[in-house]
């Protein structure tokens, strides 16, 4: 959030870069493996500003390595990725710098830093990578938190949250950073089901915050009501994509069709 | 029976106030040597182990010299160390008669006394951080790579660099688990401190050994073990607390 937002206003006010096609970010030809594990074989993908991206796709699909790739903690063997209008693949360092400051990204497994409070996960990376001064970051860090509805566990650590508010927490401790780009990799697996919704109820919001979204997920009801635009990933390719309402509801390809029939027969 | 307890338990050479003062004294020495030594081997230690993750290729230059020390120094008898510290300190601070070139080190380094402490008191130490440097980095590196990996992945992912997430995120959480093993190396090198005696340093078991050489009576030396043993017992309790601590807090979901 820039000065001048509003307290609640997430989306970035200034006109970011786009590439010609008015892509915000985009992926051409990412390859990636590990050993002899071929698990991105060529994807391409263009992501407009504000957009919200659901990809589908059984385990072992390449998923979650795609948003590795995204923000370079698993970068690709080959390929392009553009963000803003700048290539970030390599560059090194200078590239890692760029994505990770405007990319944000919530796990699975919450992670968390267990020795500190909630609004001091939320406050360390704006403290120590941007040096901003510690009440600006605690006023900021505590906005945040009151918007993913953490306001009264602020001091508490980790240990003493349940799945649902941890992850919360760590959407508000990405968030802190600024991002103009949020990954989420299957940030609901892990959680008791009961508490499922209220990390989802924090996404829906940032989504229709206008926030550019990319998202890997097993919840199909959220992909057909929140994604703009839903992925699904086979075998490290893209095999169809679409509006939800196209590849959910009637999708054309037989693998789509089979993953989509064991995960909703239930 | 009576001959077995005149040889180990002769409270009258025990507490003869000349070789009590005496085995005091030298374990007053072992108890500095120890602490000392001991600081420096877990700031050494830590060092070296943070160095060791080191990431990516150009890291190798760092991460590979590094290695080599930790598993050469793990490889020595501490003793050949403090043997190796004294001598060449010591000769490589005396000028070359024969060429007549000057010391390569200055004196205060070769033959220290800093702090009002004798030279062999200090090669001790150093030898010491040396190689219980080396084993204790290897006991932070259990604990930094026992640190979950998404802590690290949470941490870039934030913009952190390797440098602050190590220093913020990983070493705090990798220090805790290891506490226990660090005790236990310290018990260990608190016992190796004693190895001393062999450059000049009148430490416990040389004075109990002196007075053991004109006694015949093992006394003065079962006084050096009881005063090890007060304090090596109640630090192995204390690491046996904490390791069913922890254990307690894993059980419970949040270690």
């Amino acid at each position: 959030m820039r000065a001048g937002d509003g307290p609640g206003g997430l989306a970035p006010t200034e006109a970011l870069a786009t590439d010609g096609d008015g892509a915000f970010l985009r992926l051409e030809g990412v390859r990636k493996s590990f050993a002899d594990l071929v698990v991105l074989d060529g994807v391409d993908l263009a992501i407009r500003r504000g957009e919200v991206v659901c990809v589908l796709g059984p385990s072992g699909s390449g998923k979650s390595t795609l948003l590795r790739c995204v923000n370079l903690l698993s970068p690709p063997d080959s390929g392009r990725i553009v963000l803003e209008g700048e290539e970030i693949t390599g560059r090194g360092e200078a590239g890692i710098d760029f994505v990770r400051q405007r990319v944000g990204m919530v796990f699975q497994q919450f992670n968390l830093f267990p020795l500190k409070t909630a609004l001091e996960n939320v406050t360390l990376a704006p403290r120590a990578v941007l040096g901003r001064d510690e009440g600006e970051c605690r006023r900021r860090g505590e906005e945040l938190l009151d918007r993913v509805g953490m306001s009264d566990k602020v001091a508490e650590y980790p240990d003493r949250l349940s799945g649902g508010q941890q992850q919360r927490v760590a959407i508000a401790r990405a968030l802190a950073m600024d991002p103009h780009v949020m990954l989420f990799d299957e940030v609901t697996s892990a959680l008791d089901p009961e508490l499922v919704k209220e990390v989802l109820d924090v996404m829906r919001e940032l989504a229709d915050e206008g926030m550019t979204m990319l998202v890997v997920t097993h919840e199909i009801g959220f992909a057909r009501e929140a994604a703009d635009r839903v992925i699904f990933m086979d075998g490290g390719v893209i095999v169809e994509e679409g509006p939800p309402a196209q590849v959910i509801d009637a999708p054309r390809h037989e693998r789509t069709k089979a993953f989509l029939g064991l995960v909703l027969e239930h | 029976m009576d001959q077995l307890v005149d040889q180990f338990f002769d409270f009258g050479i025990m507490f003869d106030p000349d070789n009590f003062d005496k085995v005091m004294a030298g374990f007053w020495f072992t108890i500095k040597l120890a602490i000392i030594a001991g600081i420096l081997s877990l700031l050494w230690g830590l060092v070296l182990a943070v160095l060791r993750q080191t990431p990516g290729k150009l890291g190798r230059i760092i991460r590979w010299p590094v290695i080599a020390y930790i598993d050469v120094f793990r490889g020595i008898p501490a003793l050949l160390v403090i043997l190796i510290v004294s001598t060449a300190l010591g000769a490589l601070s005396q000028p070359d008669l024969e060429t007549g070139a000057g010391a390569l080190l200055p004196r205060w380094i070769g033959v220290p006394d800093w702090f009002g402490q004798p030279a062999p008191f200090w090669y001790g130490v150093i030898a010491i951080t040396i190689t219980y440097g080396a084993y204790m980095a290897e006991v932070y590196r259990a604990g930094i790579e026992a640190v979950p990996s998404g802590q690290m992945e949470a941490a870039r992912s934030l913009g952190m660099s390797h440098r602050q997430a190590m220093r913020q995120v990983i070493v705090p959480q990798a220090v805790r688990k290891v506490i226990p093993p660090l005790l236990n190396d310290f018990i260990a090198l608190m016992k190796d401190t004693t190895l001393v005696s062999f450059i000049g340093l009148i430490e416990v078991v040389q004075a109990g050994y002196d007075i053991a050489s004109e006694t015949f009576s093992s006394s003065a030396l079962t006084l050096g073990a009881l005063l090890f043993v007060l304090v090596t017992i109640p630090l192995a309790r204390l690491v046996d607390w904490m390791i069913a601590r922890q254990q307690a807090r894993y059980e419970r979901g949040i270690a």
